[in-house]
């Protein structure tokens, strides 16, 4: 206790030099801290865009499906099923889906997209589409019209009333056509959802001739934390012809892509704090050779080298505490006002983001470990930096110290 | 004198100069790498875009781009292409027949944009006869060939030579199908451009949608130098003002952009490591000016005026920053040089960077004007680290300063 409150009283005998050296630490928690703090606000807007939008957390299919996308590696959806979902506490919705490609025409317009059937209030619960409607209305049970995405209906230039027509490809080759109203319009925040068309489920089944059958399960949970025991438990209770699949799994682009940008950022912060910690041993240095004599005399007069060591040890760590505390204080405002009032970009920068398949949305993240791995890093770092006044007590010649 | 005095007095203490340049060094080498790696990273999106998706210069009929009909034709194309191929500088003119519509597979279906070219005229116009991973360009089967990318195929999982059809409405409205067999499967560094673009022989597409003989609805050229695109542009306005004529810019205005704000970004960067070095360089100079309070305090006292000592302070400052820029910017510079040619491989990361365009194959592009600048940013930065210790250095009363011991 009593060496760290020398060292403490020794931080502030110089106070500028103390003052500075925060500084710089503090200048750099900021950095990272922000940094860091847009970068998981942007993987979580990413994360959001396709678990909570769209795929779920978990999804369950025939376990043809994945490898052969085609609407004959469908099922039907049996009570046995239904219940063993149930049973696992950790799912807090689901919702049943049909999805296939059909090509998509107005009057000279054609495109091809992917058709979504769903449950119009099941699928509510799970991905909140009705959130997105812009015009129009949502749909019904039993509705026989559909949804178009907004980038969609600007292409084939339809609005809510107008009718779409739909050919494709159903159950067993069996040929597929229809006109459908359009109820209404929906405008993600995800530029690839942007382009979909949702239908009723049953109405979709009898479109595609696929009666009763489905191609997935959503399965949504309270947050990502229960992936891993829901994942277990529905393993162990749903086996074939089914297959389980996470979001990572039926995503791994975006997962790989997380992981660039994580280590792209990982290097700039590793650069940053490489300056940083010179500027720590800078410190550290000035401090040694300023109280050599004052140091020499200590250990003349009998005080164990350890214990000045061990004080001098305290006072880097203290020095880099310092700077890690009011760098968080900090950058808390800063975070948290971008935190509630994210950045919505505009014009090309967004057009850019788009283009990548990236909503144009700067987020910003509070999670406990954008903040407490600033503070490890730091405390890592003048852990090493404190060997150095330790190394010097203990080389130190009292005879020239004492000359000093 | 001054220069030299300050730079003596730089090594009277080696390991402390030795920190603060090494500080100084690294950052500025790590920014300058960094920065050419974006760089180069940017330029290849940049420069595949141009040679695989979009060219330099594309012609439409007016409001094509904006309602997608495929009655937006134009018709007098051929007379139109072969024009512009007597352009100096056009190393490509390619025309293409463009439809949004579906295509499947026997066992599933997927949406893509069916481009209906000339193999020979595309070949100069775009690259993707050399992306080809499997098969031949339009060869090696009867009739009807298709090239599809890699990540289409997967999607549609088929392999060479399997048949696919393609469902599109006609001319007149009508719902047809052709059946294509798959000659050749590409991949670029976009996967979704592999996934969404497909391309056939022009005449079987023309035929297939009954359009009228020449027409296409675009037309896109490739020019032989990148400074030539503005003029050529303007020559082929002349030449048909009815049309609607684009440069690549004009076409996908976000590339560009994406080029200017990483340069913005990495500015802000090397700006950023300059600041956290800011700090170590007022440390270690007010520890210098520390040490030498009693020969300060001598050089005022034998009558050196203020404005040489801070004018020392500042030199010795700059010069030690400077130091570590030189070597940082020097070292930095040729690191890159060295992945100019050699790719940095990020095919750990392969498929994420592919689903936003980009290369796992990274070269650097270094740039001098960056190089320039980031010098002038560590002078800059070195004058202002020394305005502090320098004005400290004129506080000191020169009878106190002597009396040290």
């Amino acid at each position: 206790m009593s060496n760290l409150k020398i060292a403490w009283r020794n931080l502030w005998r110089n106070k500028r030099r103390t003052m500075i050296t925060s500084a710089s630490i503090f200048f750099g928690v900021i950095f990272a801290t922000i940094m860091s703090s847009m970068q998981e606000g942007s993987y979580s807007t990413m994360v959001d865009n396709i678990v909570k939008f769209y795929s779920g957390y978990i999804q369950v299919f025939n376990e043809d499906y994945w490898d052969k996308k085609t609407i004959n590696n469908t099922y039907e959806i049996t009570d046995s099923l239904i219940k063993k979902i149930e049973d696992v506490e950790e799912i807090t919705h689901y919702a049943p889906r049909l999805e296939s490609f059909a090509l998509a025409s107005s009057s000279d317009i054609t495109k091809g997209t992917l058709v979504i059937g769903i449950d119009p209030e099941k699928e509510d619960q799970v991905t909140g589409v009705s959130k997105w409607l812009t015009k129009g209305s949502y749909l019904k049970p039993g509705d026989q019209g559909v949804l178009l995405a907004s980038d969609l209906a600007q292409y084939l230039q339809l609005d809510v009333n107008d009718t779409l027509i739909l050919i494709g490809q159903g159950f067993h080759g069996i040929s597929a056509a229809g006109i459908f109203p359009v109820r209404g319009i929906l405008e993600f925040s995800s530029p690839e959802l942007n382009k979909v068309i949702y239908m009723e489920l049953s109405s979709c089944q009898e479109f595609y001739s696929a009666y009763n059958l489905v191609t997935s399960l959503v399965i949504m949970l309270k947050d990502h934390y229960d992936i891993p025991i829901a994942l277990k438990k529905m393993k162990e209770s749903i086996q074939s012809p089914y297959d389980i699949m996470t979001w990572a799994e039926m995503q791994p682009e975006i997962v790989q892509l997380i992981g660039s940008d994580r280590a792209g950022g990982v290097i700039l912060k590793i650069i940053l704090y490489m300056i940083i910690g010179f500027g720590i041993f800078g410190t550290v240095m000035m401090m040694i050779q300023e109280r050599r004599r004052e140091m020499g005399v200590m250990v003349a007069i009998g005080m164990k080298r350890i214990k000045l060591g061990n004080i001098l040890f305290i006072e880097t760590i203290l020095i880099g505490f310092l700077g890690v505390f009011i760098g968080i204080l900090g950058s808390i405002p800063i975070i948290g006002y971008y935190f509630n009032n994210p950045i919505r970009l505009t014009g090309e920068a967004a057009k850019a983001m788009i283009d990548m398949g990236i909503e144009p949305l700067m987020t910003f993240s509070w999670m406990p470990s954008v903040f407490y791995n600033q503070a490890l890093t730091i405390f890592i770092l003048t852990l090493f930096m404190g060997l150095y006044p330790v190394y010097k007590t203990m080389k130190l010649r009292i005879d020239q110290a004492l000359r000093a | 004198m001054i220069l030299s005095i300050s730079w003596r007095n730089i090594w009277r203490n080696k390991t402390r100069s030795f920190v603060v340049i090494t500080a100084v060094a690294l950052g500025i080498c790590a920014g300058v790498f960094s920065t050419a790696f974006m760089k180069g990273m940017m330029d290849q999106r940049t420069q595949s875009a141009i040679s695989t998706e979009i060219s330099h210069i594309q012609i439409h009929r007016q409001n094509y781009r904006q309602e997608n009909s495929l009655q937006l034709y134009m018709n007098e194309s051929m007379a139109v292409v072969e024009q512009i191929k007597k352009i100096n500088h056009v190393k490509g003119v390619s025309q293409r027949i463009i439809i949004q519509s579906m295509i499947a597979s026997a066992e599933t279906s997927s949406g893509v944009k069916i481009a209906g070219i000339y193999p020979e005229n595309e070949k100069m116009v775009t690259n993707l006869s050399t992306k080809l991973v499997e098969g031949k360009y339009f060869k090696g089967v009867p009739k009807n060939p298709v090239v599809i990318g890699q990540k289409l195929a997967d999607k549609l999982n088929v392999k060479l030579h399997s048949k696919i059809v393609i469902t599109l409405q006609d001319m007149d409205n009508n719902i047809t199908a052709g059946a294509y067999r798959i000659a050749g499967i590409f991949k670029t560094s976009n996967s979704n451009f592999d996934e969404m673009n497909v391309f056939v022989r022009y005449d079987d597409l023309s035929r297939l949608l009954a359009l009228p003989e020449g027409a296409s609805h675009e037309i896109a050229i490739f020019v032989d130098d990148n400074e030539m695109v503005d003029t050529i542009q303007s020559r082929i306005k002349e030449l048909i003002p009815d049309y609607e004529i684009l440069n690549w810019k004009e076409i996908s205005p976000e590339l560009s952009y994406l080029t200017e704000i990483m340069d913005m970004y990495m500015y802000i960067f090397i700006i950023i490591i300059l600041l956290a070095l800011l700090f170590g360089i007022i440390n270690t100079m007010l520890m210098v000016i520390l040490e030498r309070r009693k020969e300060i305090g001598m050089l005022m006292a034998v009558g050196m005026n203020k404005i040489k000592v801070f004018t020392l302070i500042l030199v010795e400052t700059v010069q030690l920053s400077l130091v570590g820029g030189v070597v940082g910017v020097f070292t930095g510079g040729l690191i890159s040089k060295y992945f100019e040619t050699h790719a940095i491989n990020m095919s750990m990361f392969a498929e994420g960077l592919s689903k936003i365009g980009w290369d796992s194959m990274v070269y650097c592009s270094v740039e001098i004007d960056m190089i320039f600048n980031v010098t002038i940013m560590v002078i800059i930065a070195g004058i202002i680290a020394s305005v502090y210790p320098a004005y400290k250095a004129l506080k000191y009363d020169p009878a106190e300063a002597l009396r040290m011991e």
